[in-house]
């Protein structure tokens, strides 16, 4: 049956779609057609596959071999358009039918051996590839990643990392074969971003060496646990463990929460979390617990353990020490986010960009062609700051990956801050981006099947998950101020973070800038320094200053938020800016290096367009302000001719684009209804 | 260039038939033949006189590739740019077939293989019959399935283009359709007239052309009872592994489970075959799929010429000795084993080569090109 249909599709494909009707000779055509842009744009002076590999990195090949391995199945819905191949989740289909199937293709990928070793397989290139791994699923379908990253970051991280030996050996292995499903049982409906607060409760009961899940009350109950609602066997459930009356604070177990039938466990009660926004491929669930009873085994005691005669035992001896220990290693989840992020902005962009340079809207003059879409200075603003933009945080996301991987317990803290910022700033960058790319195709944006509208509310749900981005962003102001007081404490010269330029003296900002001072690296470094230099100092103060006048530390941080929020921009920017400099240090002089210059410059001065912070502290003068906005119009015209290998080289195989990038005539045409 | 009787043409009215005319060398590709198609596949895309090209072989076969051994022989007597050359101008025909805007009927009789398939499946139609036999056998050769082949074997079903490509495996004509590296499948005693009414139709509308065709096909001939194409599953799931250690020990595990001669066969090819070739040919295959046609062609000339320079391996020449020349059927290819060929080395094949006179292939331009040229399969 199935040759019978793929030959028919041959066939037809040939009779119907590629047929040019014969033109008849009294009556010209007018109409518009489609000319691919690869055509007449000016091809580049450089590799694109070298630009590439500054994104992906060493990564390159096994994600087109994932591309590679979904364009081939017709699990991927695959559907022609304009003569060509596109892959696309059908989100006609009902909630129920997409999450069966995000299963089936991960059955298929299991089925390919793309699971084997993912856990078992340890070292900084295991975790890289399980990355890759992941993220080339999320370019297809967020939903389809998600399902993923719950199973194998989530559950399998907190089996690798929040367990130990014998947890290990009974989970992992399983865990790659699917013989158990894991979900992540961490959020409650009263408790989010504040997991200290949760209030599932476990108990130890000595006399049959087992612990006690229970659930108290109703803002307790499990709630967004992805793979909850329909496929998990097992879950990771965080709790506050409670011995003898005394709260020992959150820790996490292992409890089945079905059988390999799909049968509910006793003393466990299962909802769904109904309809999404977006995400309706993943079974989000809400679980309550009514004193389910696992065995003393099943805590994952890397951190801390409960004897048989169940007493406490903790080599970490402050609880909030503890719950940091213990929760380091799921940066996972920030570090895939932030990449995965990255992956859809690419996406949105090459669509736009392409649609951007196919479309012609309005002419100058009566009679003659209209002008394309991405020759408007106007679209050009809109769209090309976007993928300098969009290069300049994938680097960082890629250095993000490197340093989590490479991580040491030295470095945790680093990683920590890093990837908290990070992930604020590139998924903020996502979704602000989307929404241009959406504009920018006009109603065509609007289709599902040209993804960019669409992956609006698939991926709305990276500024909330794995921790509210303003909270994230709080959170890295506070560690920046707890760094610069520790030094001060240890009357040293700061160290770590990159904040090192601190220790220098403050850099002096030209009072009339020039096109070519924007363009260096030494005003854009100086710039980006002076800016969190002096946000942090202002910062200091003021807490220094409410603290002098006897206000709490909690209170401070939380009516300081405006002066914290500038300053975790300031830090991401600067990170940005540095790791965009290592970057384009590893490129030899020559054309390719000149565009990596061109987009920096571009990133850089964008951010000062764009970020009031600039003007608001007096970085920038109104006068320089106004050099600045001048710079950026030059800077798009400049970028111009690099706009369609630039999105090229983001790797997105043309088949998981929106069909609007390519013949949307074609695609469009009376034959293909 | 003065006209060579190496390829023939027949005119009728807006059609014209070429004729690859080499028979006792079953129609391998000469310089001389590729310069001779190029010559009038550009003199008819601008004559408005003309409407329909079909291309046809001589005697037994349709075309068995290009004409190698004079390749080898002129790189040993001169320079491996000779080989270059050669291949750069049968690519440029490859990719001008692949977008020519007029419809190619490709009667394919015989044999089909490698250079022979360049130029004939990049175009509309191609109708193959009761004897064709169609491979892409480069592997065992010390090549790799190159004229384009890492594009249409790449956008066949599934994982079959890998395998295909891998090991050189024969396909009859109505594997040929049912793949769809076939449009048609005609009964051999219609296959002249069907020739005679598309000159007598004389049309260039592909919608004629197709009904025509179909006229004289047969929509369902019957895969004979042991195809290859009955294993459709055990292909994709051995062959869309990541690498080719991988797919081998997957066919191993499949040999274990339900050893017979189909798979039997399939681990021994690919153990024949030049390591090296097998390892850049995955590749090439795997990221032809992202590709369009026009990219696919220049990636493979980079390859192809670094496989003529040798520098890294000369299996192509050894493969050339064995099989070709001497025929004892016995390479010794260098490295001798997979896990010799590192994917460095496999990264050179895939890398603009070190030397001052080389250029990436260049395309012929193509002002309008239409959307079913980009994708055809």
């Amino acid at each position: 049956m199935d040759r019978v249909s793929f030959r028919t599709q041959v066939l037809t494909r040939h009779l119907n779609n590629h047929h040019s009707t014969s033109t008849d000779l009294l009556h010209p055509a007018t109409c518009l057609s489609y000319s691919p842009p690869e055509l007449w744009e000016q091809p580049p002076d450089y590799d694109t596959k070298s630009l590439r590999k500054l994104l992906d990195r060493d990564s390159m090949e096994e994600i087109d071999y994932m591309f590679n391995l979904m364009i081939q199945s017709n699990l991927f819905c695959r559907r022609e358009r304009g003569g060509k191949v596109f892959i696309l989740p059908d989100f006609n289909q009902s909630m129920e039918q997409q999450r069966e199937m995000t299963m089936r293709r991960i059955g298929y990928l299991r089925e390919q051996g793309v699971f084997d070793g993912w856990l078992t397989r340890k070292g900084p290139d295991a975790e890289l590839s399980g990355f890759t791994r992941a993220n080339s699923c999320g370019v297809f379908d967020h939903s389809f990643g998600i399902k993923l990253g719950v199973h194998f970051f989530l559950w399998g991280g907190a089996i690798q990392f929040m367990g130990t030996k014998r947890h290990h050996d009974k989970w992992l292995k399983p865990t790659e074969t699917y013989e158990v499903i894991g979900c992540f049982a961490m959020t409650e409906l009263g408790h989010g971003s504040n997991v200290r607060g949760i209030e599932t409760v476990t108990r130890y009961d000595a006399s049959t060496g087992e612990f006690i899940i229970n659930t108290p009350c109703e803002s307790a109950q499990k709630y967004w646990i992805g793979g909850a609602a329909n496929h998990a066997t097992h879950a990771v459930v965080f709790s506050q463990l409670e011995i003898d009356g005394a709260n020992q604070g959150v820790h996490a177990f292992i409890a089945q929460i079905r059988d390999k039938d799909g049968n509910m466990c006793q003393n466990v009660r299962i909802a769904d979390c109904g309809h999404k926004i977006g995400l309706n491929g993943v079974d989000n669930g809400r679980i309550w617990f009514d004193n389910v009873r696992i065995p003393r085994e099943n805590l994952l005691n890397s951190v801390a353990d409960v004897s048989p005669e169940g007493q406490y035992l903790s080599a970490i001896k402050d609880p909030l020490q503890r719950f940091a220990a213990f929760m380091a290693p799921l940066t996972s989840g920030r570090v895939t986010i932030a990449a995965s992020s990255m992956n859809t902005t690419k996406k949105g962009l090459a669509t736009a960009v392409r649609y951007s340079l196919s479309r012609r809207a309005f002419s100058m003059k009566p009679n003659e062609p209209e002008v394309l879409l991405l020759d408007y200075p106007s679209h050009q603003r809109r769209l090309l700051p976007l993928i300098a933009k969009t290069y300049a945080l994938s680097f960082a996301s890629e250095y993000l990956k490197t340093i989590y991987v490479k991580r040491t317990p030295e470095s945790i803290k680093t990683v920590h801050v890093v990837s908290s910022a990070l992930k604020a700033t590139l998924t903020w960058h996502s979704m602000r981006t989307l929404q241009d790319c959406r504009e920018a195709c006009g109603g065509q944006g609007l289709k599902t099947e040209n993804h960019v509208g669409q992956l609006k509310s698939e991926y709305d749900v990276q500024l909330t998950f794995e921790g509210d981005n303003n909270v994230l962003m709080q959170q890295v102001s506070k560690a920046l101020f707890m760094e610069f007081l520790a030094a001060k404490k240890r009357g040293k010269p700061i160290k770590g973070l990159g904040l090192e330029h601190l220790n220098k003296p403050s850099p002096i900002i030209p009072s009339n800038l020039t096109s070519s001072n924007l363009r260096t690296t030494q005003f854009q470094t100086d710039i980006f320094c002076l800016r969190e230099r002096d946000l942090l100092h202002r910062f200091v103060t003021e807490v220094s200053q409410r603290q002098a006048q006897g206000e709490s530390k909690e209170h401070i941080f939380t009516v300081t938020y405006q002066i914290a929020e500038d300053l975790g921009r300031a830090f991401s920017d600067r990170l940005v800016l540095q790791t965009f400099l290592d970057v384009e240090a590893t490129v030899p002089a020559g054309s390719l290096k000149n565009v990596l210059a061109l987009m920096r410059s571009m990133y850089t001065t964008i951010v000062m367009e764009e970020d009031l912070s600039f003007l608001r502290y007096g970085y920038l003068s109104t006068g320089n302000a106004a050099v600045v906005r001048k710079e950026v119009m030059r800077l798009c015209s400049e970028l111009r001719p690099h706009a369609l290998p630039l999105v090229s080289s983001f790797g997105i195989p043309d088949a998981l684009l929106g069909p609007v990038g390519f013949d949307w005539i074609d695609a469009n045409a009376w034959s293909s209804v | 260039m003065a006209p060579t009787n190496q390829v023939l043409i027949k005119e009728s009215s807006n059609v014209r038939t070429i004729i690859l005319n080499r028979p006792k060398q079953l129609n391998a590709l000469s310089l001389e033949m590729i310069s001779r198609l190029s010559e009038v596949f550009h003199l008819y895309e601008e004559d408005p006189n003309v409407k329909l090209i079909i291309m046809k072989g001589e005697g037994r076969a349709f075309c068995a590739g290009g004409d190698v051994s004079a390749v080898v022989n002129d790189i040993n007597k001169g320079s491996w740019k000779l080989g270059a050359n050669f291949f750069s101008k049968e690519f440029a025909l490859n990719y001008f077939l692949a977008t020519y805007t007029k419809p190619q009927v490709s009667l394919l009789r015989g044999i089909v293989m490698g250079g022979g398939a360049g130029v004939s499946i990049h175009g509309r139609f191609r109708v193959v019959t009761d004897n064709t036999v169609f491979a892409m056998p480069e592997t065992a050769l010390g090549l790799f399935p190159d004229v384009g082949a890492s594009y249409y074997l790449s956008r066949l079903h599934g994982f079959f283009g890998e395998y295909v490509g891998l090991t050189g495996a024969r396909l009859d004509g109505a594997e040929m359709l049912a793949c769809g590296l076939a449009t048609h499948f005609v009964p051999l005693e219609k296959l002249s007239l069907l020739e005679d009414a598309l000159c007598k139709a004389n049309s260039g509308d592909p919608k004629i052309i197709s009904n025509i065709i179909n006229k004289f096909s047969n929509k369902n001939p019957k895969l004979k009872e042991k195809s290859q194409y009955f294993r459709l599953k055990t292909i994709d799931r051995c062959f869309s592994r990541r690498t080719v250690e991988e797919i081998i020990s997957a066919l191993e595990k499949e040999a274990d489970k339900n050893m017979d001669d189909w798979i039997s066969w399939t681990i021994q090819s690919l153990k024949k075959a030049s390591p090296t070739s097998l390892k850049i040919s995955l590749r090439s295959i795997r990221e032809g799929r992202l590709q369009g046609v026009g990219q696919c062609l220049t990636r493979e000339y980079r390859m192809v010429c670094t496989v003529m320079r040798g520098e890294f391996s000369r299996d192509f020449f050894e493969g050339c000795r064995a099989l070709l020349l001497d025929k004892d059927k016995n390479p010794k290819w260098k490295p001798s084993k997979l896990e010799l060929v590192s994917n460095d080395m496999v990264d050179r094949y895939f890398a603009a080569l070190d030397d001052k006179d080389w250029e990436d292939l260049k395309l012929p331009a193509r002002s309008n090109l239409p959307s079913y040229a980009i994708s055809k399969l």
